[in-house]
């Protein structure tokens, strides 16, 4: 066996878990991100889940639909403001790091992928700046 | 080393059921994000009042769209079990000599769930729901 020299190996059968990436073995930037990853996603799994099985499933069951009038009753609760506020942020986050990291995997040539990584941060970024003010500035008084 | 009863023929590759495992987390993943950016784009209309919200809402009430509903829907059961998996295998790692029956199960567990789903959402657009 030759040892890799990669920082970020691309070969799944050298990490046990055999779907992501082995736990950074140095402390700092990358193994915050990699333990960030684990947390959210457990999070996620109930609150994305959850997301789409009030607007998907519960909608159609109880013959609701989605519309000015349903965001209204949702978001007048604070409840529900807070749980998608989260649900965008961890998803977002969730979301972009997994996308940096699949294009660090693809990308060798160092100044190509910063740029790369740089413009999604930067995109990302301005995106998450948008949905954060929709559920701040949206007004359930309002007809 | 992987021995040959754990590859599957797939369009002349001959893949594992770990790689189709991994490539899928990366693929459901990256769409998941690719329909949140949409997600909000179509969500900040709500700002502009019901008249513009509600119309935008009308380009999901069709039947292609409620198939990209179900799609997403698969992909987020898909990447949220299979990264439960990935979640007990790094913090647990004596579990890793079970991957290929966790994986079995995971890519199992997301068809069976899909199959209720699917029906509940396309019912009501198909030409006899």
């Amino acid at each position: 066996m030759t040892t890799s020299t990669n920082r970020r190996p691309r070969t799944i059968y050298s990490n046990p878990s055999r779907a992501a990436r082995p736990e950074p073995e140095a402390s700092g930037r990358e193994r915050f991100w990699w333990i960030f990853m684990r947390l959210s996603g457990l999070a996620l799994v109930f609150l994305a889940l959850g997301h789409m099985f009030i607007m998907h499933v519960l909608v159609v069951l109880t013959g609701d639909q989605i519309d000015f009038a349903f965001v209204q009753s949702r978001w007048g609760t604070p409840f529900w403001r807070i749980y998608d506020l989260l649900l965008l942020v961890l998803a977002f986050m969730h979301g972009v790091n997994g996308t940096r990291i699949v294009i660090s995997d693809y990308v060798a040539h160092r100044t190509a992928r910063s740029l790369i990584i740089g413009v999604l941060l930067f995109i990302s970024a301005a995106w998450l700046i948008l949905g954060i003010a929709i559920i701040a500035l949206f007004d359930p008084s309002a007809s | 080393m992987e021995r040959s009863h754990e590859l599957i023929n797939l369009f002349g590759y001959r893949v594992s059921w770990a790689q189709l495992a991994w490539f899928g987390h990366r693929a459901s993943g990256l769409g998941v994000l690719l329909f949140l950016f949409l997600h909000i784009v179509e969500t900040s209309t709500v700002l502009f009042g019901p008249e513009v919200y509600d119309f935008t809402q009308t380009f999901y009430a069709n039947l292609p769209a409620k198939v990209g509903e179900v799609l997403l829907m698969a992909a987020l059961v898909y990447h949220s079990l299979n990264g439960l998996r990935v979640i007990v295998m790094d913090f647990w790692p004596s579990t890793t000599i079970y991957y290929r029956p966790l994986t079995y199960g995971v890519i199992a567990a997301t068809t069976i769930a899909m199959v209720p789903l699917g029906l509940i959402i396309l019912t009501p657009y198909l030409p006899w729901g």
